[in-house]
């Protein structure tokens, strides 16, 4: 390749266009302005270079570790400290964040608001978060609701959804997703340990009902992108509850039937939406599911291994298939 | 000597481009069509999601059919016919990788990748069980089970060369880690060896990135820098890189026993002297990645200055931490979005990719479930109070063990 800020070099394919070789072709040809051509060729050398992403990862950051800071004081400090001190201190910061969210917040919309600047979103996760401290510090000391402490995690949902609604502010829509998740008796870290029918009923109404809610949403134009993360989190959250249907010893058939009909429906969501997450969710989960029931009793290594062989073979083929046929060239 | 022709990934690189101006409205729907179509070449890709996949399945069958192979027509091979035939899969493998991309045209496909991946790992497998029958346990003491993580680097670092694989670099320091264990037995000789070997690395890519500033292979210098970077600095960070340790390293006091005072305060002063090397080079070169390893190494600087100073770590610390990284974010952008335009020395506060607002989308959803159960510390051994803390449902913290 041609050295510095070389525009056309001889490489071994032949004659080699960079990047700046060619808007000045698209210049000249007419398909960019003068102004374009200006830009992009800055932008093609870092001119200007932008740090939007790298201060958008400090603020989060920051905010995750003072969050860390100040759960781990209050818990360790509190009683020397006194609850007027650590509620007073929880309150300032929690009415500070979402007074300055509320007063600089632009008007309400139902689609997707453009960004307001840094400031503003992570101000709101830091709110929630502290929300959270607090709500939890509060029913610790006090025991509001002694054995029903559920019910704040659905408070907090309802809180955090109307704030990311408010707000359009995806950090908080998550936190409002998990919180949900939470009410509904989900624990992420009891995963392995929490596999009884119950569990995985209570995991499948909640995949259906944020789906469900999320398509809703989306139908009446609500924030319509924050579909993509309601769809994503339901179809990962089925999958595992009828996963681990499918792992029992008995009684799997109905979850094997239920897994087919999921892998099916993502499948065609994702080829049909262009949205290959999907995809692979059916061919991950998909495989998974079936092979753990075709090998459960396969005690022979050869036809153990065969079987991995033949059928990655086939899935291959298939994932093969299904991208060249729908994803790009280069 | 590359797999790909340079016109080829310079189209690539191209589409990128595009892709990202498009993103930000740079460019009209029509514009970024017929740009489009203007930067094609003959190389087959596919998206994430899929090449995650396929690269998955691409392990499961040639995991298979190696294992197949050996219950089959081997049976209980000894050591070394089982190092010789892990050696030929190694080369049929490697092959393999060759044919999918010269003849597949596969880039950054999934499946021309696991294939280059089994090549290696069948390699080092290979040799090891060669050398171990022949030496037995004592490749430890004579250093020559030194060649089972040489070879893995050097195979590594040939992928890299050969199909640019960004990831190599990374599989081939791993790989350096490993080196001087079987050469001596000092910790500082080992940690002097690795930062040197890295160090090596890095000037190699000093010399040789400026040719490549503006090409599509500017990229890959650019993360095998940043990696280097990394690596050198938790390599003499003796509170991240002493992995047996690791597991104490929140107790606070370390002790330093097994090095040197000298070398310790060395390694201390070095610590605080490469953040601001990397972030100034990152800066100065306008390098995304190393810029992201400097700040890494800051961040690290910050979090481990107690503990090598051997001071009492606090629970507000990372309050202190979190004020300070917003502190720098909030001032930069103020102090670059004060200037004309939003504009100051060549930064801008302002987003001009339409990558970071996908990867910003992405981190939102994906961080915003996991971050509660990560911040939430667990309750304290014998610490009076209440005992809240654990997030475990993910509900931001308030769905803890109370």
């Amino acid at each position: 390749m041609a050295g510095g800020r070389g525009r056309n070099a001889i490489g071994e394919g032949g004659i080699v266009m960079d990047i700046v070789s060619r808007l000045d072709q698209w210049k000249e040809q007419g398909t960019i302005s003068p102004e374009q051509h200006t830009l992009l060729a800055g932008l093609s050398r870092s001119e200007p270079f932008s740090l939007f992403l790298e201060l958008n990862i400090l603020l989060y950051a920051g905010i995750l570790a003072f969050i860390g800071g100040l759960g781990w004081t209050v818990s360790t400090w509190s009683e020397q400290l006194g609850d007027v001190v650590v509620l007073v201190v929880l309150s300032a910061l929690l009415a500070t964040s979402f007074w300055y969210c509320f007063s600089r917040a632009p008007a309400w919309s139902a689609a997707e608001s453009p960004s307001t600047g840094l400031a503003l979103d992570y101000v709101l996760y830091l709110g929630c978060l502290v929300w959270s401290v607090e709500l939890a510090y509060l029913e610790n000391r006090f025991h509001l609701l002694p054995g029903q402490w559920d019910f704040y995690l659905l408070l907090t949902a309802g809180v955090f959804f109307f704030l990311a609604y408010r707000f359009d502010n995806r950090f908080v829509l998550s936190l409002a997703l998990s919180s949900l998740a939470g009410w509904f008796g989900l624990t992420v870290s009891h995963w392995p340990s929490h596999q009884d029918a119950a569990y995985r009923q209570y995991a499948i109404l909640y995949s259906l009902t944020v789906g469900g809610a999320g398509a809703a949403l989306k139908r009446r134009g609500l924030k319509s992108h924050f579909f993509g993360t309601y769809l994503n989190i339901a179809a990962n959250v089925l999958f595992w509850a009828v996963l681990s249907g499918v792992f029992q010893r008995e009684g799997y058939a109905v979850w094997l039937v239920c897994l087919l009909a999921a892998c099916g429906a993502s499948l065609a969501w994702g080829i049909t939406r262009r949205q290959f997450s999907f995809v692979a969710y059916a061919a991950v989960y998909g495989y998974v599911g079936v092979s753990a029931i075709l090998i459960r009793d396969m005690h022979n290594d050869t036809a153990f291994l065969s079987y991995f062989f033949v059928t990655g073979v086939a899935m291959l083929v298939l994932l093969v298939l299904i991208a060249r046929r729908y994803t790009r060239e280069a | 000597m590359r797999a790909y022709s340079a016109s080829a990934e310079e189209a690539v690189h191209a589409r990128e481009l595009l892709k990202d101006w498009a993103g930000e409205d740079f460019l009209t729907a029509e514009q970024y069509q017929r740009m489009q179509q203007e930067t094609g070449c003959n190389l087959r890709r596919t998206n994430i999601f899929l090449r995650l996949v396929l690269f998955l399945f691409t392990l499961i069958i040639v995991g298979a059919a190696a294992a197949l192979f050996f219950v089959v027509f081997l049976g209980r091979p000894e050591m070394r016919t089982t190092g010789i035939w892990l050696l030929f899969f190694a080369a049929i493998c490697y092959a393999a990788t060759e044919l999918a991309v010269s003849r597949a045209r596969l880039y950054r496909y999934g499946i021309e990748e696991a294939l280059a991946a089994c090549s290696v790992g069948f390699l080092c497998a290979g040799i090891q069980a060669v050398l171990y029958s022949i030496y037995h346990y004592s490749i430890m003491s004579t250093g020559t089970g030194s060649l089972v993580p040489a070879a893995g680097a050097i195979a590594a670092l040939w992928i890299w060369h050969r199909f640019g694989l960004p990831y190599a670099p990374l599989a081939a320091m791993i790989f350096v880690v490993w080196l001087p264990g079987y050469w001596t037995s000092s910790q500082p000789a080992r940690h002097l060896i690795v930062a040197a070997i890295y160090a090596a690395g890095l000037l190699a890519v000093f010399a040789l990135r400026p040719r490549h500033r503006f090409t599509f292979l500017n990229g890959e210098y650019a993360i095998a820098e940043a990696l280097l970077w990394l690596g050198i600095y938790v390599i003499i960070n003796l509170q991240l890189s002493a992995l047996n340790l690791l597991g104490d390293w929140w107790g606070g006091v370390r002790g330093t026993g097994e090095f040197s005072r000298p070398f310790y305060w060395t390694t201390w002063a070095i610590t605080w002297c490469l953040p601001p090397v990397i972030l100034a080079r990152g800066l100065r070169r306008k390098d995304r990645f190393v810029i992201a390893a400097g700040a890494i190494a800051a961040t690290l600087t910050l979090a481990t200055n107690k503990p090598y100073l051997g001071l009492e770590r606090h629970t507000w610390d990372p309050m202190l931490l979190g004020i300070l990284l917003v502190g720098v974010a909030f001032f930069t952008r103020r102090w670059l979005a004060g200037a004309p335009d939003g504009i100051r020395r060549g930064f801008t506060a302002r987003r001009l990719s339409g990558k970071d607002k996908q990867w910003l989308s992405a981190g939102a959803a994906t961080f915003g479930l996991v971050s509660p159960h990560m911040i939430t510390p667990s309750p304290q051994a014998g610490t009076p109070g209440v005992k809240f803390g654990g997030g475990d449902s993910g509900g931001a913290g308030a769905t803890s063990d109370f």
